[in-house]
């Protein structure tokens, strides 16, 4: 009776699904597009991808409880947390760095994960909260921008396409979707970057951090930061921010990835082993001093003795 | 902590917002504007949770330019502010509300009249010669008892939001750092330095 | 005497664990995809013999862990897919398609998850040995070897070292190699297995080694001699897939 009673009620968590995803006949679970080369994303031709929810009073509250390793470290799901990323904006375009470390409680389940989603070969997204949300629904933005070019003759701004991004997610609000991503890019405008989470958060900025690691990232990038920062500069700023995170937040490391969006579209920049940045630096590339980062290596030999010249000089 | 006031004076509405766009201990934006113009003499000014505000801000403000394009005439304060209040009384019944509050201040300019409105997102609406929200109102509301004036001059009005915003940062432990404040009279709606 | 009826709460639990481990090598122009064969709830062994592994197409391979009855739901929903792709374009569905269809299918979940980790292994387009792994919602990413499941905090640490050979210096002169010939993959992954099979209680009973051979792969010679081999390839003129079969401690 009360699943009877939840398919026909409006006021149920599973009904905000249903209008939510304007589902045209919820119990076909295939149809025609499922069929051939749409496999997959085919659903797109109704609008909006639909999702299987639990029958229960609260799929919310089911979800949270299989899966949300905060409230509960030996539930089943492990869903990945800690990260950083970092995006700003300067002179030069936008600069993109991102760790590489994808944790399940303290295990590290991945030291080489892409953090950073190619959208489109001018868009870049990062990842921050659950991998999957962050993949699949910045591929799911990414084809809406492809289809904005087709009827628009005109490439997507980053502001519409982050716009684009944050009333979807705003759509499953409370539904346990968690992502914290910058979008990144070059339109009319100039370089952009946004800031969008799942809680519907959408801000314009110069610069964003975002993840564990984000505090640690911002003492070293806000310091080193302007607008007219060459872009040797400000590829060793992104590169040193991510090793500061790497170094001091245990979520966080790995490797750092770099990426320099510019008026033509991004570029890849690097891959940086944070533990070779600490005790090698990053090697004979643009903007860096050839030194190492870290600040045992940095600080050998110095010292904070100051004995008075008598005793010096005895 | 997420702050703003509004007060009226002789023939207009200041209202102020702090700046700051937090998450967890994070400011992620020191400059983001939290007062909305609704229309040539209305403005408003949203906080609460993150998400909700912008949205039922943006929702507010395109219903609102609609009714005018539609009637050629922009709706009077009090009428502007009763609409709002219902969407919010009518989203909190909803399965997801809007956890939105709100100080809508205008310039009625049928009768030369300035209005603030005091609004939460339980759909508590009431008029009031001054507001505040937040923790920074702990504070605010007191001092305003004392030194709120109906009658005092827009330069009068400012310096006693001055004062307002010096005794947050004084004693509220986490204080914004600026605020963005907007004027309503006679002549529209204008941002201020203070 | 009249009563009142009170409100109910029951409380849904649709998931279980299920044991054993599953790992995937990519070779230059070869893939090798394994799994224990026990299934165990809690300190309780319900089969010696489980799969995990599933062959899909002659140039794909699915390993699946965690939750054995939504693992072979799974499985058996990819395999219908693929076969509606067959039917529709007379072709199997390339490698890489396959893993973009796994996370639509797994993200469509998203409220509801499969509590399954996956490992796909194969022959990508090119010929070349490929590993795709993904979380339960769908994350996914293409790698050159991973370990999932009971004890893949066992196995993986060792194939960190052995594969990618973190933390060893080559002697000086030399390189390490970018990839593994077969030999060496197999005696990797059989001792994987046997030392899981030691230190972890889910662990063991079989072992099944799937292995997908790119078109004309010079890694099949040497093949014949390897104990318990047994082809399993559909089609004459393609990648080829075989099966070793072994045995694991049983106690």
């Amino acid at each position: 009776m009360n699943s009877f009673a939840e398919r026909f009620s409006t006021t149920t968590a599973a009904s905000h699904m249903r209008n939510a995803q304007k589902l045209a006949e919820e119990d076909d679970e295939f149809d025609g597009t499922m069929w051939g080369s749409s496999a997959g994303f085919g659903s797109i031709a109704k609008g909006v991808p639909s999702f299987t929810v639990p029958a229960v009073a609260d799929p919310t509250a089911f979800l949270r409880l299989h899966t949300d390793d905060h409230a509960d470290p030996s539930c089943r799901i492990k869903i990945q947390h800690g990260t950083t990323t970092l995006a700003f904006r300067f002179q030069g375009g936008v600069i993109v760095a991102v760790d590489s470390r994808a944790t399940a409680g303290s295990y590290i389940a991945s030291g080489t994960v892409k953090k950073v989603i190619e959208i489109n070969p001018y868009l870049l997204g990062t990842m921050a909260g659950g991998a999957a949300d962050c993949q699949y629904w910045e591929t799911y933005l990414g084809m809406h921008c492809r289809l904005h070019e087709l009827r628009n003759r005109e490439r997507i701004s980053v502001s519409a396409a982050s716009k684009y991004l944050s009333n979807l997610v705003y759509s499953y609000k409370g539904m346990g979707l968690s992502m914290g991503t910058m979008i990144c890019g070059w339109d009319k405008t100039g370089p952009a970057v946004f800031y969008v989470d799942s809680d519907g958060t959408r801000l314009k900025g110069d610069l964003f951090s975002v993840g564990s690691g984000s505090t640690f990232a911002y003492g070293v990038l806000d310091q080193g930061y302007r607008w007219d920062l060459t872009d040797e500069e400000a590829q060793e700023l992104g590169r040193r921010s991510i090793y500061a995170a790497g170094h001091r937040d245990a979520f966080s490391g790995n490797s750092c990835n770099l990426y320099h969006v510019k008026e033509d579209g991004w570029k890849f920049i690097g891959n940086y082993d944070i533990s070779k940045l600490h005790y090698d630096g990053p090697g004979n590339v643009p903007g860096s001093d050839g030194r190492p980062y870290g600040y045992d290596i940095r600080v050998e030999g110095l010292s904070s003795t100051n004995a008075p010249e008598v005793a010096a000089a005895a | 902590m997420e702050t703003s006031f509004a007060i009226t004076g002789k023939g207009y509405v200041i209202v102020a917002a702090d700046t700051t766009a937090a998450r967890s201990i994070v400011k992620m934006k020191v400059d983001e504007d939290k007062i909305k113009t609704l229309s040539p003499h209305l403005l408003m000014a949203y906080s609460g949770e993150p998400g909700d505000t912008v949205q039922f801000a943006e929702y507010v403000e395109r219903n609102i330019r609609l009714y005018q394009i539609r009637n050629l005439y922009p709706l009077r304060p009090s009428a502007a502010a009763s609409w709002i209040r219902r969407s919010l009384a009518e989203s909190l019944r909803s399965r997801k509300p809007y956890s939105v509050n709100l100080l809508v201040g205008g310039y009625d300019t049928a009768t030369h009249t300035p209005h603030l409105y005091w609004v939460d997102y339980f759909g508590t609406m009431t008029e009031v010669p001054f507001g505040a929200h937040g923790y920074g109102s702990y504070f605010a509301l007191s001092l305003l008892d004392r030194y709120h004036n109906p009658e005092a001059s827009l330069e009068e009005g400012l310096a006693t939001l001055r004062r307002a915003i010096d005794e947050v940062s004084k004693r509220l432990v986490v204080s914004p750092g600026t605020y963005k404040v907007k004027v309503v009279d006679k002549d529209g709606v204008r941002e201020v330095e203070l | 005497m009249p009563s009142i009826e009170q409100p109910q709460q029951r409380q849904f639990n649709p998931y279980s664990e299920n044991g054993g481990t599953i790992l995937a090598i990519a070779g230059a122009d070869f893939s090798v995809i394994a799994g224990d064969t026990r299934q165990s709830e809690g300190y309780s062994i319900q089969t010696r013999y489980a799969p995990k592994v599933f062959r899909l197409t002659d140039r794909a391979v699915l390993a699946v862990n965690g939750f054995a009855a939504d693992g072979n739901m799974f499985v058996k929903k990819v395999r219908q897919r693929l076969e509606w792709y067959r039917h529709a374009h007379a072709k199997d569905m390339p490698l890489r398609a396959i893993a973009r269809l796994i996370q639509t299918m797994l993200y469509a979940r998203r409220f509801f998850p499969f509590y399954v980790y996956n490992i796909l292994g194969g022959i990508e387009e090119d010929g070349t040995g490929a590993v795709y792994s993904f979380d339960p919602v769908g994350s996914y990413e293409r790698e050159a070897c991973r370990a999932a499941g009971a004890a893949q905090s066992l196995v993986q640490p060792f194939l960190d070292n052995q594969i990618y050979f973190k933390n060893q210096l080559p002697a000086p002169g030399t390189s390490h190699p970018a990839h593994l010939p077969l030999s060496t993959v197999l005696s990797l992954v059989i001792d994987s297995f046997t030392s899981a099979t030691e230190r972890h209680i889910e662990v063991g009973d079989g072992l099944e080694i799937y292995i997908v051979f790119s078109k004309g792969s010079t890694s099949l010679q040497g093949l014949a001699s390897v104990r318990g081999l047994q082809e399993v390839t559909t089609t004459d003129d393609g990648e080829r897939v075989f099966v070793i079969r072994r045995e694991l401690k049983k106690d």
